[in-house]
């Protein structure tokens, strides 16, 4: 071996594999984001897109296959799919975001108030979350569901949001417990600053980016709780359209060989579900490199 | 003794740090802070500076003993309660640490002026944001930083944002707990001058923390030192340095270096670190106006 040689083997690794493995990771989940713009669009263009009305039962074409006409085919109520599918998930994400909107405020409020208090109010309040937490979502939401009666698309989304809020309450009361006691936080409550004042400016800032990712899966889990229920037939009624009240039809679908009434909003259903669920990993890992920056 | 912005009596605080544990941090220490004075505080460090400075900015509700901010019993809570607005406007408080001090996610035209927001004070020079250039300016730092990030700027910088931000109140009582501590002396001399400057042109009382004897000397009208959560001694800057009656104080003042290297040669040293001083006895008055904690009358 000459000198060269083994000097060539000292320094500095190369490091492209390692590098090209951190970007792929951190790169913006496009394709995501744009199914995810694209299911949305859909909706909201409902009335454009699809033009029949979603809840005539077309008596005369039920059960029929995809076809010219009717683009997704029928279901066994002569209903035409394509048209469901754009209202349906109107529902479907109305009932996902408006619930996580709720469990976030009670989160954000309870996990803020439970940070800043004192040490024996603070155990108190995280031992009802662990409380809450070790009793199965689905078994509460059946419960307070049967309290309530017939289901509706706001009473749903309630009964989901005021379950599912426990874990980033968890998340932003150990957040704001770690900045209560630094100087910039005493420093605002000296120069008499509200607790309003100091969630609002210097608490929240610090567990957003901390919380994002939770409230990403929050809207997906939602999503996905409406369709179990609904699918159990304990959510939404056939006659309120959502994509999980669509599969509940799957039942009387499957004896009939009738694979698009079942396939078509399952599909729709995976695909926003995976869609959420990438970018909120996305989300996770940048709050996650933000943290190892600081 | 009338003219008191501040009258601190027989302040103690403990730290519980478990049940058996407890750390007298200050031991029944009394002072005054005279309006317009700077009134400064020596003592190494552990021995209970900031502690005092966070008692009388309701940040630690003292132990034992009483506050008053001109009448108001601080440490009552009805009576803090009724003049919150007063109490959190009228004394502002700069903190030993500038870095932890600011929120690293804030800029800096909205740290300076987030008092002024929280107490919806309008701003006199127009805009907040107009008001945080001119705190900024002031503390000799020029506008380009006003979109900075605390994490942008060296300790110094910081320490100056958080000037400007405390002076943006123009608050009657500053707190300054070591504020140039972490700054070069070039910096140190330029805001040693800006305190004197408030002191005499707005009549800011001030009470300013500090390890640096030099500068003390130079910017404060009296001085307390303190040793181990005591007080124990107290008085004119003059009479201090000229008569030093504690030999703790006495050790402090060896220590000074003078810029006179043959003065410096010649002069006796003492071993600072195994020295234990005692911290029994009375708050007396030795000489006029020059309280000493000493167990006999007269020294
Ligand atoms: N939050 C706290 N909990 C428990 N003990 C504390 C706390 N803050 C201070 N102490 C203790 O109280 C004593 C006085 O602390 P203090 O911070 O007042 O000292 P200091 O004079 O400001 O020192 P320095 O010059 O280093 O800033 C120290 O022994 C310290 O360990
Ligand atoms: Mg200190």
């Amino acid at each position: 071996m000459t000198d060269q040689e083994l000097f060539t083997q000292v320094g500095i690794r190369e490091e492209k594999a390692s590098a090209a493995a951190v970007k792929s990771k951190r790169s913006l989940p496009i394709f995501s984001i744009a199914v995810l713009v694209l299911i949305i669009l859909g909706c909201l263009l409902a009335d454009v897109i699809a033009t029949k009305d979603p809840a005539y039962l077309d008596l005369m074409n039920y059960t029929k296959a995809p076809n010219g006409e009717f683009l997704f085919g029928t279901d066994t109520l002569g209903r035409d799919i394509f048209s469901c599918i754009w209202h349906g998930g109107r529902v479907s994400l109305f009932i996902g975001f408006f619930a996580t909107l709720i469990s976030t405020t009670i989160a954000v409020v309870y996990g803020s108030i439970s940070g800043i208090s004192s040490d024996w109010v603070d155990t108190a309040m995280m031992r009802v979350t662990e409380i809450f937490l070790s009793v199965p979502g689905l078994l509460v939401i059946l419960f307070i569901q049967a309290i309530l009666g017939d289901a509706t698309v706001v009473s749903l989304s309630v009964v989901i949001g005021i379950t599912s809020w426990y874990s980033i309450a968890k998340v932003i009361r150990t957040e704001v417990r770690q900045i209560r006691k630094s100087e910039y936080v005493i420093a605002s409550q000296c120069m008499g600053g509200s607790f309003l004042h100091v969630l609002w400016h210097h608490l929240a800032p610090n567990f957003i980016s901390a919380i994002m990712f939770m409230v990403v899966m929050n809207v997906r889990s939602a999503i996905a709780s409406e369709s179990t229920l609904s699918f159990m037939g304990m959510g939404l009624p056939l006659d309120v359209i959502s994509w999980g009240s669509m599969l509940s039809l799957s039942e009387r679908a499957l004896m009939t060989k009738a694979w698009w009434i079942i396939l078509i909003p399952g599909f729709f259903l995976v695909v926003l579900l995976v869609c959420l669920t990438n970018i909120g990993n996305w989300l996770r890992q940048t709050a996650n490199r933000k943290e190892s920056n600081l | 003794m009338d003219n008191a912005i501040v009258t601190v009596k027989n302040l103690t605080h403990r730290f519980r740090l478990s049940k058996k544990t407890v750390i007298k941090a200050v031991d029944d220490i009394s002072f005054t802070i005279q309006k317009g004075e700077i009134f400064g505080l020596v003592g190494e460090s552990g021995s209970g500076k900031s502690t005092v400075a966070r008692c009388i900015m309701n940040i630690y509700q003292p132990t034992a003993g009483e506050i008053l901010f001109h009448d108001v019993n601080t440490c009552d809570k009805t009576a803090f309660r009724q003049n919150r607005k007063l109490l959190q406007t009228a004394r502002q408080l700069i903190f030993q640490d500038s870095a932890s001090s600011l929120n690293q996610r804030m800029k800096v035209a909205d740290i300076i002026a987030e008092p002024m927001k929280i107490n919806h004070i309008t701003p006199p020079r127009g805009s907040y944001r107009e008001e945080a250039a001119f705190q900024l300016r002031y503390v000799g730092m020029d506008e380009n930083y006003l979109d900075k990030y605390p994490s942008e700027m060296s300790g110094g910088q910081r320490q100056r944002v958080a000037i400007a931000r405390a002076l943006s109140m123009e608050p009657e009582l500053l707190v300054a707990d070591e504020p140039i501590a972490s700054l070069d002396v070039s910096i140190q001399a330029q805001i040693v001058n800006l305190f004197k400057h408030l002191q005499k042109e707005h009549g800011f009382s001030i009470l300013f923390i500090a390890h640096d004897l030099a500068m003390v000397e130079y910017l404060c009208d009296r001085i307390g030192v303190m040793y181990r959560g005591k007080l124990v001694e107290l008085a004119e800057t003059a009479e201090l340095f000229a008569h030093p009656l504690h030999p703790y104080t006495q050790m402090l003042l060896s220590a000074i270096p003078y810029p006179d290297p043959i003065r410096e040669r010649n002069r006796p040293r003492m071993n600072t670190e195994d020295m234990i001083f005692d911290t029994e006895g009375t708050f007396r008055e030795i000489r006029p106006n020059h309280f000493v904690l000493t167990k006999e009358a007269a020294l």
